[in-house]
């Protein structure tokens, strides 16, 4: 195909080539022409045949390259350098048959003129002219064939190249998924569309390595952390099942375990909630939301338990702040921040919740000065059920960051933790949302 | 009671009820497209939508569909019992009340004023909603769930004594010193408004 596409550009380019030279140079011997039957004319002001005769004589004693013939009515020359030719009027052009080629005559362009007595004609040799036009033939035969061969060769090997890579792909992918799916794709280094395919494809294999990663943590991570409370469950029922337990020590057993049961439920809610957040796609259907109400209403929900731990609860909210994102979420993500920063903080520390605006943005951080999250397990802590060494203890489940985390991700932004020195900072940042947007 | 949804909305349409317990997973016919048929024919009869799907689409949904409230399993029966009688009650009025009483407690909603025995109660803003929600259900049990939903729009539990502080204060405010006690605390269940 390329080879086509070469070949006909490349007549194109000929065709005009050989066209416009070949016409330019036509065009400078019939100027030529016509301004020496100019001449002769001036210098013959009666134009009579003899006046005309005497003319081209003296012209063609002095070989200029001109050809003249100056014929009679009956068409025998009478003055000139050409044998006789029919009388024709205006610019003609003839060339002999091949075996007189070399004569000065046999290809002559020119123009007749009838005059009185007879005919003048004055032409110049073509020769040269068509021997240009043999050669532009030539040298473009040569170029096209050339262009057309380099044309199918390139294309062979170039597609042959592109078909080997493409296999390439196609094989390793389907390796890396029947096997490994940690390896990945190699990336030439041409930067080609090809390159950036694969750079996708690997991407998207980075994607599937994690999911499923998260996948095996998670299921596990769940086995292991819900045996837990499961298992003091089966030991607290069974205890009441003994044949000598008090109708009141049963009934009581039965109550913690109701108890014990919701906090499983709350577990697996909380799961499936991460899992049904992690799993929507983005930004569907979200709503002007209003921050600074949003924020008092959280902070107002914790503030008993900051009471009940003799731990301050600050407000630093800016009014009138809107983002665009989904009410409830949001304020279960700042509800577990501000959970998360009371319960891994000593009593009497402080908790301070701040929303203000931050260029064009709005930023919420909720900061303790409690004992904090070292720098390396910051982005584990984000994980399902992980708990700090410290924080084994502590009333919890372990995904209240996970959720957080979550919830920030649908609203296409990051939960970020940081050093408060000492505690830590937790904070989230919206694009901030205008009020003539929802008018 | 109907085993699947074609059924129920068959009875639902061919008696008069005084209310709708809907689950939104039926058999034959979805919960959802009952409600919304029930409503086509303009039914005005209070729904109770029951399911285990607890996202805020869901909910959303299920409102718009036409249903009153929504609980998601599992639920305690305290819970439900609760909301049963607090949709049963609801009485179609047009006029828009704009004084609510019970003994000699008296709320001015237009005024946002409130008044224990002619005696001026001076009431946070986040009291008076609560007190002006234990008014509209006096009488009722009101479960913590509900004034969290209904007062602070929450829908999850934070977990937190929140609902008993306010509880407590509103309490301190409106029953201290008075001989008759109107806010009472039904343990186990929620808390409830009554002479």
């Amino acid at each position: 195909m390329y080879a086509t596409l070469t070949g006909v550009s490349f007549l194109v380019l000929f065709a005009v080539v050989f066209l416009s030279t070949t016409r330019f140079m036509r065009h400078q011997i019939d100027d030529s022409v016509a301004n020496e039957i100019e001449e002769i004319f001036a210098n013959s002001p009666d134009r009579s045949f003899d006046a005309l005769r005497a003319a081209v004589d003296g012209l063609a004693r002095h070989p200029s390259g001109f050809l003249y013939l100056l014929q009679d009515s009956r068409g025998a020359p009478r003055a000139g350098n050409l044998p006789p030719v029919d009388a024709k009027q205006g610019v003609r052009e003839w060339r002999a048959a091949s075996g007189q080629s070399h004569s000065a005559f046999s290809a002559v362009r020119g123009r007749g003129v009838t005059v009185d007595g007879g005919y003048l004609f004055v032409g110049w040799s073509t020769h040269q002219l068509l021997e240009m036009e043999e050669m532009i033939i030539e040298s473009f035969a040569w170029g096209l064939a050339a262009s057309i061969a380099l044309a199918l060769v390139g294309g062979l090997v170039m597609g042959g190249r592109l078909m080997q890579r493409i296999e390439t792909i196609s094989i390793t992918s389907r390796s890396i998924l029947g096997e490994d799916l940690r390896q990945r794709l190699p990336v030439t280094q041409t930067g080609d569309e090809l390159d950036h395919l694969t750079g996708s494809i690997n991407t998207m294999l980075d994607r599937i390595e994690g999911l499923m990663t998260g996948l095996r943590q998670v299921t596990t991570d769940i086995a292991h952390d819900l045996r837990t409370p499961l298992t003091r469950l089966r030991q607290r029922l069974e205890l009441a099942t003994r044949p000598d337990a008090a109708i009141e020590a049963v009934r009581a057993t039965l109550g913690s375990s109701v108890t014990e049961v919701d906090t499983i439920l709350n577990i697996f809610g909380a799961l499936l909630r991460i899992a049904q957040i992690e799993g929507r796609t983005r930004r569907a259907a979200f709503l002007p939301v209003g921050l600074s109400d949003l924020m008092s209403t959280t902070a107002e929900l914790y503030r008993s338990m900051a009471d009940d731990n003799s731990q301050t609860l600050i407000e630093t909210i800016e009014p009138s702040l809107m983002v665009k994102g989904e009410r409830e979420l949001l304020m279960q993500l700042f509800a577990n921040l501000i959970e998360n920063a009371l319960r891994h903080s000593p009593r009497g520390s402080t908790v301070r919740v701040i929303a203000a605006r931050f260029e064009d943005r709005v930023r919420v951080s909720i900061v303790d000065n409690g004992r904090g999250i070292p720098r390396e397990e910051r982005s584990k802590v984000l994980q399902r059920f992980y708990r700090l060494e410290a924080s084994r203890t502590t009333v919890g489940n372990g995904l209240g960051l996970s959720l957080a985390n979550a919830i920030a991700e649908l609203h296409d932004t990051t939960l970020e933790l940081s050093d408060a020195d000492p505690g830590l900072c937790a904070s989230v940042s919206f694009e901030a949302s205008h009020h003539h947007e929802f008018e | 009671m109907a085993r699947n949804g074609r059924d129920g909305l068959h009875r639902a349409l061919s008696e008069p009820w005084d209310l709708l317990i809907v689950d939104r997973m039926l058999p034959e016919l979805d919960g959802l497209s009952l409600v919304q048929e029930v409503r086509h024919r303009s039914i005005t009869t209070p729904v109770l939508f029951l399911t285990t799907l607890s996202g805020v689409d869901d909910r959303v949904t299920g409102l718009n569909a036409g249903a009153d409230d929504y609980l998601v399993k599992p639920f305690s029966f305290a819970e439900l019992l609760a909301r049963v009688a607090a949709l049963g009650r609801r009485l179609p009025t047009l006029a828009v009340e704009t004084t609510l009483a019970v003994a000699d407690l008296e709320v001015n909603l237009v005024e946002r004023t409130v008044t224990r025995g002619g005696v001026h109660v001076e009431l946070l803003p986040r009291e008076f909603q609560l007190l002006v929600y234990l008014m509209k259900h006096a009488d009722q049990t009101v479960t913590r769930a509900m004034l969290l939903e209904n007062v602070w729009d929450v829908h999850f539990d934070p977990n937190t004594s929140v609902v008993e502080t306010h509880i407590s204060r509103l309490r301190g405010k409106i029953d201290r010193g008075q001989s008759t006690p109107l806010i009472h605390t039904l343990r186990g269940v929620g808390y409830t408004l009554r002479a």
